[in-house]
């Protein structure tokens, strides 16, 4: 490969890679802890929402530390984009978005079957938890405007080296998510008569478990380019 | 490219064909229809015992001057309490309960309460039309002891019976779901004449208008509690009447009612009824409840009229029905049911299996025992109730004990049709598939024309196999005739394996020149994914009684997943234009243009709960039918939209009139009247709508005489006027509520076709097919929604009748059958047909596209039809495997086999939708 081995890249995608497996088991401790899985749903009384948001903004910090490193080498266009980040401008923009976004998840929830009128609580934290895995880590770490254009662009100018990686994580993380969420409710029409079976917990732990499997993905993919350049380096 | 678009109609056909021919013979393999008649000359004695141990006894005698067999049709065990039939609840001497075997439909029931023995699961389908007479029955038993039997009701009765009864009323014909009241006054009357005669030994009433107020309005219809009332008085007519004396009143129902009216099903509801005996003194027992098998009745009957048990009977005894007997006659009846039981058990497993087995052990303890006790007996010595119990428990358990051994051993598996019917299935299926996927091996080996050679090599291995397999008694056929036309099959199962593997092996083991073969359709993965889910959970019991809930879910999931792609390429493409600016702007024009698509996603989640919207259905009604009316108004002419318009107001005007929605009042003596005629004015108003559709098809004649025939638009003019009228022949069939779904299964169509149109479309590398294959796998996939959207199940009591006798007076098979297919199937047929039109009528101009090599019309009968056939085919036999897989499987008879029926009648349905479909396409299609 013609691509210099990066070590700080490579430091930063597996503290970034730890930082979510470290939050995904977190989440299962604590389930662990409580037993009962009733309340899995419910906003006020369950902590998983609070742990994967503390755990997507350590990420966001993360990627602002090694962010600092290449300071000097950024073009005027990321200067002036990272300049604009707290803007209340950007951050009404972000708050905006990741509500639209978390009504599109409810809304779909309820057209995959969810119920309409009842146990829109649950709805409502199984939405959250999505976003949380999904949108909001971008908008945290780009604003709103940038997030919209990272989703929707090839490749934004703005975005550095750092962000770029972080971002490329992301992604793996809110595929493994939604994926996961999607194939949870597989276990909704077995007749086993468990109480986990109840709808938004098979979800809420499939999502979590899905972007634990995606960061595990990610994570082969980074140490095997490690270790490839590493055996490379040896015969060199 | 040429050999691309040749129609593949007829080769599809014969490929279903060989489909069904396989799911045919692999249905008389997995549900033989005649086991029993293997074991008519079974060596099963057919005298009473009348030695035990050396010591002569004697049977009892008739322990009752009367019996009377009071069946009410599908009455359920909740049904009978102290408010409902308070006569019955109060009077009653013992409150049983009885477990119903499946199949719970009426004629395997009447056989199991007739002679004791459990009946085949096929025995449904003979259930609806012929029936098989009976050769050994108690009935048989008492005509042969020349006792009079009466019977009353149900003419099922008559047609397993038809000359063992005296005298016998029966209704007209016991389909006719319609009549409430009338057959069941016309039983009662008999009742009062039978009562008033008083000669027979048994009188059987069989009251069929409880299931009828089932099947039609429900079981929670408030006619249940007029009909149980009614009933009950009919009751307590026998109990005061002055010439019954001394007599024994069962009463009890044949199977019981689901939930929502209908049955045939495995649950509580359907298969426990109540079994209430009524006699002249008796002393009430307080026991517990205590439940037993429907096939107990049939040798207790027996013991009770003192006549032999039934050949086949496996039934045990109830006790409480002997409470009569004297202890001798008890002990007699016990042991005569034991040693029946011991000889079929030593017929069915050989007489050294049983005398190593624990019951024969048993039977052995019983008889010593009982021996004791005769002897005690007979030197009026004092009986010990200690030698009377353990008797009793030995010859008990032993009975329970072999009943469940013979009854397990039943089930019995035709092999031979089995394994041809699979080769049959699997081998069709898999050549269509192949040959749609890879047409490059199909022209390679011309899978598609009929190879003389083959043929005739696989016709040779297939008579040598037969003969071979004849020899080693792997088929057994009882005609000659049979097991000659069984070559066939064989032959063909043959014939289409050898291409398969030939194409197998073509495309596994690529040629020298290293030239890959390359699927010749694109398979987006999201669409082959949710078509293996579909596939594999089949082989889950719970997924199979929740089908629904797997088509709710893929179904939506490819439509969102298809819609939020087709936004992302949609606002990427715009964006790109305008260089990132404003993107949140463009974002919501592109949101704005999609709002159809997330309007039809809303809708899909409100018909989940169409059942709930019961309360508005006449408004709902009306305003759907002019939905509809809005929406053919485009396959259709002028004065066509008229008539359409007067149809669905008649159809609106018979619900009314039916009573089934409410319009300002109206007295129902004056609406009854009004019904036939609107119905035919509806049948008119269809048949001037075909005419006018046909009449446009035909060459006609222009100002100056020429003939003038529009080639291209004959076809399609023709199949839009089927579409529109079999839709407007469904608003009449569905129930109100279910109107709702035609429009909306169209409205959802349509924008699931623009949605592919736009995806596809917006893709990097445009292909046609993809846009095909989109739409054909989204079509299925609608199809089904919309089918379980219309309350149907994989269990077969929700199979609505109804529909069946819409304008009926009397029960004609095949009219009922049409209907009830028309109205249960009716998403599938009509998505297919409207894909049909749809590739048709579609060019794809609207969305960018204007020229198109080869043009998209043509693909409806190279690639949409075949394809469609062959998505609807593999999943079928893939089951059919899986059923062999299962065939020990606990669920077998009660999960995976109705489910079976209902995969192989879907193929049925669509083999003709599709025969008819490319009948008009042969006929009428010319070549531009």
């Amino acid at each position: 490969m013609a691509t210099r081995f990066d070590q700080q890249k490579t430091k930063h995608q597996l503290f970034h890679v730890s930082l979510s497996l470290a939050t995904t088991l977190i989440c299962m401790a604590y389930m662990q802890y409580r037993r009962n899985w009733a309340h899995l749903g419910s906003f006020g009384d369950s902590l998983i929402v609070p742990i994967v948001f503390t755990g997507e903004l350590l990420k966001v910090v993360l990627a602002r530390f090694y962010g600092r490193i290449e300071d000097g080498v950024l073009t005027t266009k990321q200067r002036q984009k990272k300049a604009a980040y707290f803007t209340p401008r950007e951050l009404l923009g972000g708050l905006t978005l990741q509500f639209l976004c978390t009504l599109l998840y409810a809304f779909i929830c309820i057209i995959l079957g969810a119920p309409v009128l009842a146990n829109y609580e649950q709805t409502f934290v199984l939405s959250l938890l999505l976003t949380l895995l999904t949108v909001s880590p971008t908008v945290f770490l780009l604003g709103g405007g940038g997030a919209l254009q990272v989703c929707f662009c090839e490749k934004p100018e703005f975005v550095t080296k750092c962000e770029d990686t972080a971002l490329d994580l992301f992604k793996y993380n809110a595929l493994g998510g939604i994926l996961g969420a999607w194939a949870g409710s597989a276990v909704a029409p077995l007749d086993w008569g468990r109480d986990w079976q109840l709808y938004p917990i098979p979800n809420v732990i499939g999502a979590l478990l899905g972007s634990a499997l995606g960061n595990i993905y990610a994570c082969t993919h980074v140490l095997y380019a490690t270790a490839r350049v590493y055996i490379s380096k040896k015969s060199a | 490219m040429e050999a691309n678009n040749k129609s593949r109609l007829t080769y599809t056909s014969y490929m279903l064909t060989f489909f069904l021919c396989g799911a045919l013979l692999f249905l008389f393999g997995f549900f033989p229809a005649s086991y029993s008649a293997s074991e008519e000359d079974s060596s099963v004695p057919n005298v009473r015992p009348t030695s035990l141990h050396g010591l002569k006894i004697h049977p009892p005698p008739r322990s009752y001057q009367a019996f009377i067999l009071f069946l009410i049709d599908a009455l359920r065990e909740d049904f009978v309490n102290a408010s409902t039939m308070p006569v019955a609840h109060a009077r009653a001497c013992e409150k049983l309960t009885v477990h119903v075997d499946i199949p719970t439909v009426t004629m395997p029931r009447l056989k199991s309460i007739t002679t004791g023995t459990l009946s085949n699961f096929i025995d449904i389908a003979l259930n609806v039309g012929h029936t098989e007479q009976l050769h050994d029955s108690l009935l048989h038993r008492l005509k042969q002891h020349k006792a009079n039997v009466s019977f009353a009701g149900d003419r099922t009765w008559v047609e397993l019976f038809p000359s063992e009864f005296n005298r016998h009323s029966a209704n007209n014909d016991s389909f006719f779901v319609n009549d409430f009241y009338k057959g069941d006054r016309n039983v009662t009357k008999v009742l009062g004449l039978e009562l008033e005669k008083r000669d027979w030994t048994l009188l059987i009433l069989h009251y069929l208008g409880l299931d009828h107020i089932g099947h039609v309005e429900g079981n929670k219809s408030p006619r249940v509690k007029d009909k149980l009332k009614e009933m009950d008085d009919a009751l307590k007519n026998i109990l005061d009447h002055k010439n019954i004396t001394n007599y024994l009143l069962m009463l009890t129902g044949d199977h019981g009612m689901a939930e929502g009216g209908g049955h045939g099903g495995n649950t509580p509801y359907e298969t426990l009824v109540p079994l209430y005996l009524f006699s002249s003194d008796c002393s009430k027992s307080t026991g517990g409840p205590k439940r037993y098998n429907q096939i107990d009745l049939a040798p207790t009957l027996a013991v009770l009229l003192s006549i032999e048990i039934p050949k086949m009977s496996i039934g045990c005894l109830i006790p409480e029905m002997l409470q009569s007997l004297s202890l001798e006659h008890q002990m007699y009846a016990y042991f005569y049911n034991a040693h029946h039981l011991l000889n079929r058990a030593r017929v069915k497993f050989g007489h050294e299996k049983v005398k190593h087995s624990d019951y024969y052990h048993w039977y052995q303890n019983a008889t010593l025992l009982h021996k004791k006790l005769l002897h005690s007996i007979r030197d009026r010595e004092s009986t010990s109730n200690v030698h009377y119990q353990v008797a009793k428990l030995n010859y008990m358990r032993m009975a329970r004990e072999i009943s469940m051994l013979l009854s397990e051993s039943l089930v019995k598996f035709d092999y031979g049709f089995i394994a041809i019917g699979l080769a049959l299935t699997l081998s069709s299926s898999l050549h269509i598939v192949l040959s749609i996927l890879f047409l490059d091996v199909t022209d390679q080996l011309q899978m598609d024309r009929l190879k003389a050679r083959q043929l005739l090599l696989s016709l040779v291995i297939g008579v040598i196999s037969n003969v071979v397999s004849h020899h080693l008694d792997l088929i057994i056929t009882s005609s000659i005739m049979q097991s000659v036309l069984l070559v066939l099959p064989i032959g063909i199962s043959i014939y289409l394996s050898i291409d398969v593997v030939q194409a197998l092996l073509t495309i596994m083991l690529p040629p020298l020149y290293s030239r890959r073969l390359k699927l010749c359709i694109p398979l987006p993965l999201p669409l082959l994914i949710c078509f293996a889910i579909r596939t594999f959970t089949l082989g889950s019991s719970s997924f199979i009684e929740r089908e629904y809930k797997t088509w709710y879910y893929l179904g939506n999931t490819l439509l969102v997943l298809t819609s939020f792609k087709t936004l992302r390429r949609r606002i990427t493409k715009t964006n790109v234009e305008l260089d990132g600016r404003h993107l949140h702007k463009i974002a919501s024009v592109c949101l704005w243009q999609q709002r159809k698509v997330f309007v039809v996603l809303i809708l899909l989640t409100l018909m989940r709960y169409l059942y709930r919207l019961n309360v508005i259905k006449s408004t709902l009604m009306l305003f759907s039918l002019f939905l509809l009316w809005a929406r053919l108004r485009k396959f259709n002419n002028l004065l066509q939209i008229v008539l359409n318009a007067v149809a669905f107001l008649l159809v609106f005007g018979f619900r009314v009139l039916n009573g089934d929605v409410d319009f300002y009042g109206l007295k129902s003596h004056i609406m009854a009247r009004f019904i036939v005629p609107t119905l035919v004015l509806f049948w008119c108003c269809m048949a001037a709508n075909i005419l006018l559709g046909y009449r446009l098809a035909l060459p006609q004649k222009n100002r100056d005489g020429v003939l003038n025939i529009k080639p291209q638009n004959v076809l399609l003019q023709l199949l839009q006027t089927n579409l529109s009228c079999s839709l407007v022949v469904a608003s009449l069939l569905h129930k109100a509520q279910n109107v709702v779904l035609l429009p909306t299964m169209l409205i959802t169509l349509d924008q699931t076709y623009k949605l592919c149109d736009v995806y596809c479309t917006s893709a990097r590398k445009f292909t046609v097919r993809q846009v095909h294959v989109y739409k054909i796998i989204m079509t299925i996939f609608i199809a089904r929604m919309f089918y379980f959207y219309q309350g149907n199940s994989n269990s077969l009591s929700t199979i609505d009748l109804t529909p069946g006798y819409i304008g009926q007076t009397n029960y004609n098979p095949i009219v009922v059958g049409i209907f009830v297919t028309l109205n249960t199937y009716c998403a599938e047929i009509h998505s297919f047909l409207y894909l049909i039109v749809h590739t048709l009528r579609t060019d794809l101009r609207s969305v960018g596209i204007i020229q198109l090599q080869p043009p998209y019309a043509v693909a409806a009968d190279t690639l949409v039809m075949p394809m469609y056939a062959a998505m609807i085919m593999l999943p079928a036999a893939f089951y059919l495997c899986l059923m062999l897989g299962f065939r020990y499987h606990l669920f077998i008879y009660s999960v995976f086999s109705p489910k079976v029926l209902y995969d192989c009648y879907t193929v049925l349905v669509f083999y003709f939708v599709f025969v008819i479909t490319s009948l008009y396409f042969k006929l009428f299609k010319r070549e531009t």
